[in-house]
C-alpha cells in the first residue's frame, strides 16, 4: 500500500473534519456574545497553504465561503514572514473580511517540519467593535469608519506571544471591551486547538501525503458539483425583482455544460447607505445557492465551487468600493441569494420551492439591565416560514437561508442574561402563503422593555414585497417590527436605528409567512380541517379560501 | 440461613435479553459467575426476562439482588409507541414545542424537514401566570381555564399531560399546583411537570423534556407493573433495581414515576462496568469502547470517575435537529459502526462503513440470509479475523461465497481486489471509531495516552488493539465475559440520583453561604427521597459539582469540589481548580470575574455489590489453550501466521505474544504483531499494545 493510497487519504479527510467540528465545539462553549454561543452565527474552517477552503465545521452556510477569501488576502500580504504560532485577524471587506466589521476572521497557519501546509479559521459575529451605534451596525453611517474599528488583516499574536497593543487598541474601541476580548480569545483558542490537530494528523502520515489529501477532497468536490451540473437545464435564466426600498435588482444566469455564472452587472450603483456588499459577499450567495442545486449533503469546500463564474461591476451594490458602508450587507446577500433562487425556481420544480421569508431579520436591543446595572445588547436574527415546495408544506419557525446550524435565543435566558421580558413567542397567525401546499409559518415574539433608555435598531428586508410564491398560490406574509410604546400608538418598522426605549414599551417582532404553491381549492381537505383544528386557520377562511367546510 | 447469596442482572436488548448470574458462598466467599442469553420477546419484554432466568437455571425465589436494564423507553420514543400527550404552558409559549430552536443543521438542503413535535398545536393549551427568572411571582397563576383543558384532553382520548412553565426550575409552585389540581381533577391520566425532572433553564429543552417523559410514562409505568408481577409471580420477593442513564440503579417504585430517565440506560451499564473494572484492577483512567451490531459507543472516566450531562438528544445528527431530554445521561459518543455496519461506495469512487447496518435480518452477507451487502464482520471473516469455522460460537456456517461476492463487489467499484477492499473496510471502519474516541478525549483536553482502553460488546475486542496503536494507547483490557459485560456493570451499579440545580451567583466570598444553602438543601431533599425509600442515612454519600464559568460566557465548566461545607475561606481555592481545568480544556485562561451557574449534586448509596475474588497466576505457559493456527491479514501489519487460543481454557497467569487470536463464544479477541497478552487473575485479558507512546 502507498502512503497515498485512497483509503488514507480518506482516513485523513475524515480527521480534518473531525478537527472542523472541534474547532467549532471550542469557540462555542468559551465565548462570551449570546450571538456566538447561543445564536452560533459563526462558521470554522480548515484550508489549504494557498487559503483554499478544504473542509468546513457546522454554523452557517453563509460564512463557509468567507474564510478561504479572508485566508488569501493573510497569506499574500504575509507571504514569507508567517511563522509558526503566529494567529492573524481581519475584519475588513475592504482587506479580505468579505462581509462587516462586526465579524472578526482569525486564521493560524499551521506548519510541518518548517513548511506551511495549511491555516485554521473561524469568523464570528462579535457584539461590538465600536463605530457610531452600540453593536456597530446603522442605518444612518454613510461610511465604513462609523461602522467600527477595522482590522485590515493584522497579526494578534507573533509565534505564540499575544502582540499586547494590538490587543489594546481592539479593546478600548469596543463598548463591551470584556466580551470583546473574550469572544476573541474563544477565537484563538478555536484557531489553535485545530492547527495542533492538524499538526498530528501531518506528522502522522507525513506533509506530502496531508497535502495530497487535501487536493484530492478538494477535486472530490469538484467532480460531485460537476456530475450534479451537468443534471441541470441548461440555458440563460433571468430576473428582475423590486426591492421594498425602491431599487430594482437584475440577475442572469447562464447554465452551461461545465459552468455556472451569474451576471450581475446590470444592478444600482452603491448606496450612501450600509446596504452594499462586497464582490466577496455576492459571491458567498452564488455558492451557496449552487451548493444547493448541485450537492447538498455533503460538506462544502474550494473544490465544489470551481465551476462558478461571477460578473459584477465595481461601485455597484453588489460589488461596493471603499468607503461605501457595508453593516448589512447580509440582507444585500440574502437578496441576491433570493432573486437567484426564484429566476431558477420555475425551470427547477424538484429542486427549488417557492420563497421563504429570506431576511435574517437582525435584532439590536441594548439597554441597562435592571437588576445588574450591566449593559447588554441582544444581536438576534430571527425565525421565520419557509415556502411550500412539490413535495410538502413549508416548514414554520427556522433560520433563513444564509444561516443554518443557528439557534435562537430561550426567552429564559433572554429574561435572565439581558433583563427584559419575553410576553410571547407563538406562530404568525397572518394570512398568506395560502396553496395546496402551504407557506410556513413565521413567529411574533415580544420583548418588553424594563429599564429607560434603551435602544431599537433594526434592518428587515421582504416587508414590503413578501416571500414569492409558485404556481397560482398565495405570497407569503411580511416581515416586520413594531414598536409599542407603553404610552401611545404602535409604529411599524422595516428598518429603524437607535429608537430610544422606555420601561414597559413593547418591541415586537414579526417574521413573514412563506410563500405558498399551487392552487389552495387543490389542497387536500384534510390537512385544511387540521389547520383549522390547530387554530393555524379560521373556518370562515377555511371556507373562502380553500372552498372547504369545517 | 441461606448458605449463598445470588444476584442477578438481566439486560433486555434490540435483539438478546442477557442475564449474568453472581453466586457467592457465604462461607467461604467464593464466588461463581453464569451467564445465560435469550430471545427479546416484543411486545411482551417481561417474557424474555422469565425466559432467560430459566433458561439460566435461576430460581427467582432464591435471588437477593436483582438489577434491570431495558430499553422499553427508547424503543417507545424511536418507534413513536407513546401515548397521546397535552401539553399546558404559560400563555404565549404553546408553540415553543414547535418552534424549537429553529436549526438547519443540513444546512444546503432546502428540503429539510423540521422534526415534528410530539404534541399537536391543538393539544398544546395555555394558562396565564409568570415567574421571573430569580423565582419570584410576577403574576398569579389563573387556573379557571384548566378543568376546560382536561375536559378537551379527554375528549380528545389524551392518556399524559405534560406542564412545564417559564422559569419553573427557579421557583415550581405554578406547575406543582397545576399539577396537584390535575391529579384530583383528573386521576386516571397520568401526569407529569418538568420540575420533577429537571431544574435547569431553556424553555424548549425542559418542555421537551416532561413531554417525552408523558409520552412513555404509561408504557414505561405498564412494563415496569408487568415485570414485577411476573417477577413476583415465580416467587421473588425482592424488589427489582432498575438501570439509569447515568450509571446508576434506582428503585422500580422511583423509576415508575420519571421513566424517561433510563433513556439511555443500555450503554450506560456497559461504561458503569468499565469504571468499576478500572478500580478493581487499578486503571483509574478508561477509555470504555462499547461495539456492538449496529453502533460503536464511548466514554471516557477519568480517576474512575464518569462523567454525566443533560445535554442528550435523541435522533439528532447532521441531518436532523433532533429532540432534546434534559435528564442526566452519561457522557457518550455513539456513532453508526458495528459488527453489522454496511461497507458501500459512493457515486465518485469514495468508500464509506455505515452508518446503515444490516441488522440481524438480513444480517453479514455471510450469515448466508440473503445478506448481500458487505458489512464489517465479513471483512473480519475474509481476513481471517474471525474464525470462518466457529462464526457466533459455532452457531452459524459462515457463507463464505456470499461474503466474498458482497467483498468483491466493494473492491470493483474501487478498483481493487478482495482482499484490499475489505483491509479498507476495516480501515475505514477503524477510522470512524478513532474519531469517536478521540472526540470523547482528545476534543475535552485528555490525551488518550493517559488512559487504558477497556473493549467490550460483540466486537470491541476485535478491534481494540488496531485502534489502541492508532491513538498511542499503551493497554487494552478486554474484561471476561466481554459479551454481556453491560448486564455485569448493573450488577456493580450503586443506587445513584444526579441533580441539577441553576442558580447564578458570582463566585466570592460573599456568596458562600448561599451557595452552600443550595447544595444544603438540595442534599436534604435527596436524604428525604432516600429515606422514604427505606435507605438509611448513613448509607448516602454526596458527591458536589460546581458549574462554573467566566462572566459573560455561557457554557459551563464543570469541576469537583473538595469535601466539606463552602466557606469564604475556600472559595479562591476553588476558582483556582476553575481557572485550571478550563485552560486544560481550551488553551488559555482570563483574568475576569468567575460566576456559579448551578450545581450538580450526586447522591449514592451502594446496594448490596458482590466482591470479585482474584485468582492467583498459574503458569504462564499457554500452550495447553492453544486450538491451532491460521492465516491472519492484520491490515496495516499485513498477513501473519497466527497462533488461536480457546479462551475457556486460557487461565490466570498464562502470557502469550500476536500475532495471536483469542476465540470465545461470545467474542474475538484480535492480538496483533507486537503486542502481548496475559489472562490476570479476574480472566481480563490484558494486552499491552506494543504501541504505547508516552505522552
Amino acid at each position: 500500500m502507498t502512503a497515498n493510497d485512497p483509503i488514507t487519504l480518506e482516513i485523513i479527510q475524515n480527521s480534518l473534519q473531525s478537527a472542523a467540528d472541534e474547532m467549532f465545539a471550542a469557540m462555542r462553549k468559551t465565548a462570551m456574545s449570546s450571538i456566538i454561543y447561543e445564536v452560533l452565527d459563526m462558521g470554522t474552517g480548515i484550508l489549504d497553504a494557498k487559503g483554499e477552503i478544504a473542509c468546513s465545521g457546522a454554523g452557517i452556510p453563509a460564512f463557509i465561503g468567507v474564510l478561504d477569501k479572508a485566508v488569501k488576502v493573510i497569506a499574500a500580504k504575509y507571504d514569507g514572514t508567517v511563522r509558526p504560532g503566529d494567529v492573524f485577524a481581519t475584519n475588513d471587506p475592504y482587506h479580505g473580511g468579505v462581509t462587516h466589521l462586526n465579524d472578526i476572521v482569525v486564521a493560524m497557519p499551521v506548519f510541518a517540519d518548517g513548511e506551511l501546509i495549511a491555516w485554521t479559521a473561524n469568523i464570528a459575529h462579535n457584539s461590538d467593535v465600536g463605530g457610531m451605534a452600540p453593536g456597530s451596525l446603522s442605518g444612518d453611517a454613510t461610511e465604513i469608519f462609523q461602522e467600527g474599528l477595522r482590522l485590515p488583516a493584522v497579526r494578534l499574536i507573533a509565534e505564540g506571544e499575544p502582540i499586547k497593543p494590538v490587543f489594546d487598541i481592539v479593546k478600548v474601541n469596543s463598548r463591551m471591551p470584556d466580551v470583546l476580548e473574550g469572544d476573541v480569545w474563544a477565537a484563538i483558542a478555536s484557531a489553535r486547538i485545530g492547527a495542533r490537530r492538524l499538526e498530528e494528523i501531518a506528522a502522522k502520515y507525513g506533509a506530502p501525503t496531508f497535502k495530497t489529501a487535501m487536493d484530492h477532497f478538494m477535486d472530490y468536490g469538484e467532480k460531485v458539483s460537476r456530475a450534479e451540473l451537468a443534471n441541470l437545464p441548461k440555458g440563460t435564466f433571468e430576473l428582475s425583482e423590486e426591492q421594498d426600498d425602491g431599487r430594482i435588482f437584475n440577475v442572469k444566469i447562464t447554465i452551461g455544460d461545465d459552468s455556472f455564472t451569474v451576471d450581475l452587472r446590470d444592478n444600482p450603483d452603491q448606496s450612501p447607505n450600509p446596504v452594499n456588499t462586497s464582490r466577496d459577499g455576492v459571491m458567498v450567495a452564488a455558492q451557496m445557492i449552487f451548493k444547493s442545486l448541485t450537492d447538498p449533503y455533503s460538506p462544502a469546500n474550494g473544490g465544489s465551487f470551481r465551476p462558478i463564474g461571477l460578473l459584477t461591476r465595481e461601485g455597484s451594490v453588489f460589488h461596493a468600493s471603499e468607503p461605501a458602508p457595508i453593516g448589512f450587507y447580509y440582507e444585500i446577500e440574502l437578496r441576491v441569494y433570493d432573486i437567484m433562487w426564484r429566476c431558477l425556481a420555475p425551470h427547477m420544480p424538484d429542486r427549488l420551492a417557492a420563497g421563504h421569508f429570506a431576511s435574517v431579520c437582525g435584532t439590536f436591543i441594548g439597554g441597562v439591565h435592571p437588576d445588574t446595572g450591566r449593559q447588554y445588547t441582544i444581536i438576534e436574527p430571527q425565525l421565520g416560514g419557509w415556502g411550500a415546495s412539490r413535495q410538502a408544506d413549508g416548514n414554520s419557525a427556522i433560520f433563513c437561508g444564509f444561516h443554518g446550524e443557528t439557534y435562537n435565543c430561550p426567552a429564559e435566558i433572554n429574561e435572565a442574561r439581558n433583563g427584559l421580558f419575553v410576553d410571547q413567542m407563538a406562530l404568525n397567525l397572518e394570512p398568506g402563503g395560502e396553496g395546496e401546499h402551504t407557506g410556513g409559518r413565521g413567529i411574533v415574539m415580544d420583548y418588553r422593555v424594563r429599564a429607560d433608555n434603551g435602544f431599537l435598531t433594526a434592518g428587515y428586508t421582504r416587508s414590503k414585497f413578501p416571500a414569492w410564491s409558485l404556481d397560482g398560490a398565495a405570497e407569503g406574509s411580511p416581515n416586520y417590527v413594531e414598536y409599542r410604546p407603553r404610552d401611545g400608538e404602535p409604529q411599524r418598522f422595516a428598518f429603524v436605528s437607535g429608537l430610544t426605549t422606555r420601561t414597559g414599551d413593547v418591541i415586537r417582532v414579526v417574521t413573514g409567512n412563506g410563500g405558498g404553491l399551487g392552487d389552495p381549492k387543490k389542497r387536500d381537505p384534510d390537512a385544511v380541517r387540521r389547520d383549522v383544528r390547530s387554530g393555524l386557520v379560521t373556518p370562515e377562511r377555511a371556507r373562502a379560501v380553500y372552498g372547504v367546510s369545517v | 440461613m441461606p448458605t449463598k447469596t445470588t444476584r442477578v442482572a438481566t439486560d433486555v436488548g434490540g435483539t438478546f435479553t442477557d442475564l449474568v448470574v453472581f453466586e457467592t458462598d457465604e462461607a467461604t466467599g467464593e464466588a461463581h459467575i453464569r451467564t445465560a442469553k435469550s430471545d427479546t420477546t416484543p411486545p411482551d419484554f417481561e417474557q424474555g426476562v422469565l425466559n432467560v432466568l430459566e433458561k439460566g437455571g435461576v430460581d427467582p425465589s432464591a435471588i437477593d439482588f436483582l438489577a434491570h436494564g431495558t430499553t422499553v423507553v427508547i424503543n417507545a420514543l424511536t418507534e413513536r409507541k407513546g401515548v397521546k400527550v397535552g401539553l399546558i404552558t404559560t400563555r404565549g409559549f404553546r408553540d415553543t414545542l414547535e418552534i424549537a430552536r429553529g436549526n438547519r443543521p443540513d444546512f444546503f438542503n432546502l428540503h429539510y424537514r423540521k422534526p415534528e413535535p410530539f404534541v399537536p398545536r391543538y393539544l398544546r393549551r395555555e394558562l396565564p401566570g409568570r415567574m421571573t427568572y430569580k423565582g419570584e411571582e410576577r403574576s398569579a397563576l389563573d387556573m379557571s381555564g384548566l378543568t376546560a383543558i382536561l375536559d378537551d384532553f379527554r375528549a380528545e382520548g389524551v392518556e399524559a399531560v405534560a406542564i412545564c412553565f417559564l422559569h419553573s426550575y427557579a421557583n415550581p409552585a405554578h406547575e406543582k399546583a397545576v399539577l396537584d389540581a390535575v391529579r384530583k381533577l383528573w386521576p386516571e391520566a397520568s401526569a407529569v411537570a418538568s420540575h420533577q425532572i429537571t431544574r435547569e433553564w431553556r424553555e424548549y429543552e425542559r418542555t421537551n423534556t416532561a413531554v417525552l417523559s408523558a409520552y412513555v410514562q404509561p408504557v414505561a409505568e405498564r412494563y415496569l407493573g408487568r415485570l414485577d408481577k411476573g417477577l413476583r409471580s415465580k416467587g421473588f420477593s425482592g424488589s427489582p433495581y432498575i438501570m439509569q442513564s447515568n450509571c446508576g440503579v434506582d428503585s422500580l417504585q422511583a423509576v415508575s414515576r420519571i421513566p424517561i430517565t433510563m433513556v439511555e440506560s443500555g450503554p450506560a451499564s456497559g461504561f458503569w462496568g468499565a469504571a468499576e473494572l478500572g478500580k478493581l484492577i487499578g486503571e483509574p483512567n478508561v477509555l470504555a469502547l462499547d461495539i456492538g451490531g449496529t453502533t460503536a459507543k464511548c466514554s471516557l472516566i477519568e480517576h474512575g470517575q464518569i462523567k454525566i450531562m443533560t445535554d442528550y438528544w435523541i435522533e439528532r445528527d447532521r441531518t436532523s435537529a433532533g429532540y432534546p431530554v434534559m435528564v442526566p445521561v452519561v457522557d457518550l459518543v455513539e456513532i453508526g459502526n458495528g459488527g453489522g455496519s454496511i461497507a458501500w461506495v459512493d457515486d465518485y469512487g469514495k468508500l464509506h462503513v455505515g452508518p446503515q447496518s444490516a441488522g440481524a435480518q438480513p444480517g453479514p452477507a455471510a450469515y448466508g440470509r440473503g445478506g448481500t451487502e458487505a458489512t464489517t464482520t465479513d471483512a473480519n471473516l475474509w481476513l481471517g479475523r474471525i474464525n470462518r469455522d466457529y462464526f457466533c460460537g459455532g452457531e452459524i456456517d459462515a457463507d463464505m461465497r456470499s461474503a466474498e461476492t458482497a467483498i468483491r463487489a466493494v473492491g470493483d467499484r474501487l478498483g481493487v481486489d478482495a482482499d484490499e477492499a475489505a483491509r479498507g473496510i476495516i480501515r475505514i471502519a477503524n477510522n470512524n471509531m478513532v474519531n469517536a474516541l478521540k472526540l470523547v478525549s482528545l476534543n475535552r483536553g485528555f490525551d488518550p495516552r493517559d488512559f487504558t482502553l477497556v473493549a467490550f460488546g460483540g466486537g470491541g475486542a476485535m478491534h481494540a488493539v488496531a485502534l489502541a496503536r492508532e491513538l498511542g494507547v499503551g493497554r487494552v483490557v478486554v474484561p471476561a465475559g466481554a459479551a454481556v459485560f453491560s448486564a455485569w456493570g448493573m450488577m456493580m451499579s450503586d443506587l445513584r440520583r444526579d441533580y441539577f440545580v441553576t442558580s447564578l451567583a458570582d463566585l466570592v466570598p460573599d456568596n458562600a453561604a448561599s451557595i452552600e444553602t443550595l447544595f444544603a438543601d438540595t442534599e436534604a431533599g435527596a436524604r428525604k427521597q432516600f429515606e422514604a425509600e427505606g435507605v438509611t442515612d448513613e448509607k448516602v454519600r454526596f458527591l458536589r459539582f460546581g458549574k462554573f464559568r467566566y462572566q459573560n460566557q455561557e457554557h459551563t465548566t464543570e469541576v469537583l469540589l473538595d469535601e466539606g461545607a463552602i466557606t469564604p475561606e475556600r472559595v479562591a481555592a476553588i476558582e483556582a481548580a476553575f481557572h485550571e481545568t478550563y485552560e486544560r480544556e481550551y488553551t488559555y485562561r482570563l483574568d475576569a470575574p468567575v460566576e456559579m451557574v448551578g450545581i450538580h449534586l450526586v447522591a449514592s448509596a451502594e446496594v448490596r455489590k458482590p466482591t470479585m475474588t482474584e485468582r492467583p497466576l498459574g503458569e504462564d505457559d499457554p500452550s495447553a489453550a492453544v486450538k491451532g493456527a491460521r492465516r491472519v491479514d492484520y491490515a496495516l501489519e499485513g498477513m501473519h501466521e497466527a497462533i488461536i487460543y480457546d479462551g475457556g481454557k486460557l487461565r490466570p497467569g498464562m502470557v502469550f505474544e500476536g500475532p495471536a487470536i483469542v476465540e470465545d463464544p461470545g467474542t474475538t479477541i484480535v492480538i496483533h504483531p507486537g503486542s502481548r497478552a496475559t489472562m490476570d487473575g479476574y480472566r481480563n485479558i490484558v494486552i499491552d499494545t506494543g504501541g504505547g507512546d508516552t505522552a
